[in-house]
């Protein structure tokens, strides 16, 4: 059911795949956490067994990688090799039994995300590209897009200037004011030009999260058969859509602060 | 198509395989285990020391970086042909970037036990895509003299058995579940590393050395050739 970008990885077969993947994507600090809790709870509630997974959680790597990274000394080739071993452990002991039992497969950052920040340090585009052709095509990417000056305020008056998300390594020589502004300028050219090639579900990253929840929850339908066909989903007491409502209001940040 | 550029950027291009010019020299040794590479590769270091070369030695999976995690992904054996390839190719590109490439442009005389084509035959052996690791790798700097120490199966088996007790796990290839006997999944493992270093002799140009003449001859052919190269070479640096 599913193929990958065209390399096969031995012992790893796609074709009998039953579940759906879905990609969310877009720089640092765009909202995509958020949503992918929201979605969670909602895929979860409309009867869809779900898997939440991001970049660097692998058992092998995972720990290695943000060692490394505390150090600041990995160069641009090895880490973009780190993060694929990282995801290449993700995708054969976690993604790929998940998708072989059905499940829905929420990722927070793709291969796309590992291929932008490998470009912008002026790696070469063919052999970035080869690297990640083991990759499952996913069943949808959606794109929280957002221009460099919204995104500034949002790392300015929430965690701060982080020294990767900045493109340190890049531009040392600068504050991180100015290297953070350069770096993700690049990074969202990089964004754009995937977003073409690879037909990226573009959603603007600005309005407020429940707009934007309703905007992936629409496009997560598209591409999602409930479990039970929408009739026998009829609840006498609402419509479907007024339990969607419900959900959105009921997010678990809003009940944690409420408890 | 790629609008990042090296000016606006301040970052240089990608160089790829054959593409670096430097003025070091790159010096390295493959062949299956019991071929005698590594002593060959210590003999040949000792006489450039000798001559007075800036000569340095870089060991295949040493990067401290990645170290721990390859090891304990090997005891553990979490590591299946994908991750078993990436992590080694993670290991070399860290080796490339701090150690191989800066110092070459130093003017050193750099000599490599193991290098590209090891991963090449060992992960083909595993079933990955050989054109899939050749890009892998297109990052390495294309050696000076790649040397090839070709022996037949039998003489290495028997040199590894007098030289130490049983197999390790990776290096008989037993995740491949070829056999459950660690000796004879060594023998059919590395009887398929043999076939991959073969195709490989005409498609890299390697140099082979015929492994079961003596040890001198062997040594005095490597000389004559790298001493062949480092006389051409004029920006070499002179050991302090």
């Amino acid at each position: 059911m599913k193929e990958s970008y065209g390399v096969r990885l031995p012992g790893l077969e796609l074709d009998d795949l039953v579940g759906k993947l879905i990609v969310l994507e877009g720089t640092d600090g765009v909202g995509r956490s958020t949503q992918i809790r929201l979605l969670k709870e909602w895929l979860e509630q409309q009867g869809h067994a779900v898997l939440d997974t991001g970049l660097t959680r692998s058992g092998l790597v995972g720990k290695g990688i943000k060692r490394a990274k505390e150090g600041h000394t990995l160069g641009r080739i090895t880490l973009t090799l780190f993060y694929a071993t990282d995801f290449a452990d993700r995708l054969e002991n976690e993604i790929v039994p998940a998708l072989r039992a059905g499940f829905v497969v929420l990722t927070d950052r793709y291969i796309y995300s590992l291929m932008a920040r490998s470009m912008v340090r002026g790696l070469d585009s063919v052999w970035v590209r080869n690297i990640h052709r083991f990759a499952p095509k996913p069943d949808a990417v959606f794109y929280l897009r957002i221009s460099v000056d919204e995104l500034i305020p949002r790392a300015v008056f929430t965690r701060g200037f982080d020294y990767w998300e900045s493109g340190m390594d890049l531009y040392s020589a600068e504050d991180m004011y100015d290297s953070f502004r350069k770096y993700q300028t690049a990074l969202l050219q990089q964004f754009d030009q995937l977003a073409e090639e690879f037909s990226f579900d573009v959603i603007d990253a600005r309005p407020d999260p429940r707009v934007i929840f309703e905007q992936l929850k629409a496009g997560i339908d598209r591409i999602l058969t409930p479990p039970l066909g929408r009739a026998a989903l009829a609840i006498p007491s609402g419509t479907p859509e007024a339990g969607e409502e419900v959900a959105v209001e009921d997010a678990p940040e809003e009940r944690r602060k409420r408890a | 198509m790629i609008v990042v550029s090296p000016v606006l950027f301040g970052f240089l291009r990608m160089k790829r395989y054959g593409d670096h010019r430097i003025p070091g020299r790159l010096f390295v040794v493959e062949g299956i285990d019991g071929s005698g590479k590594s002593t060959q590769l210590m003999l040949l270091h000792q006489w450039l020391k000798a001559e007075g070369y800036g000569v340095v030695f870089s060991e295949w999976n040493s990067s401290p970086l990645v170290k721990d995690t390859t090891k304990r992904g090997k005891k553990k054996q979490l590591l299946t042909p994908a991750t078993f390839s990436l992590i080694h190719a993670t290991d070399f590109a860290d080796r490339t970037e701090r150690n191989i490439i800066p110092l070459l442009k130093a003017g050193a005389v750099v000599l490599c036990d193991r290098y590209i084509y090891t991963a090449f035959a060992r992960d083909a052996s595993r079933g990955m895509d050989p054109e899939w690791i050749r890009e892998l790798y297109a990052f390495a700097v294309r050696p000076t003299v790649g040397f090839y120490f070709r022996v037949p199966l039998e003489v290495a088996m028997k040199r590894i058995s007098d030289a130490r007790a049983g197999f390790k796990f990776y290096e008989a290839g037993m995740d491949l579940g070829l056999s459950d006997d660690p000796d004879e999944s060594f023998r059919l493992f590395q009887g398929r590393i043999l076939e991959e270093y073969d195709k490989m002799i005409p498609e890299f140009g390697l140099t082979v050395i015929d492994a079961t003449l003596p040890i001198e001859t062997q040594q005095q052919e490597m000389r004559l050739m790298v001493l062949a190269k480092l006389t051409q070479a004029k920006q070499l640096r002179v050991a302090p």
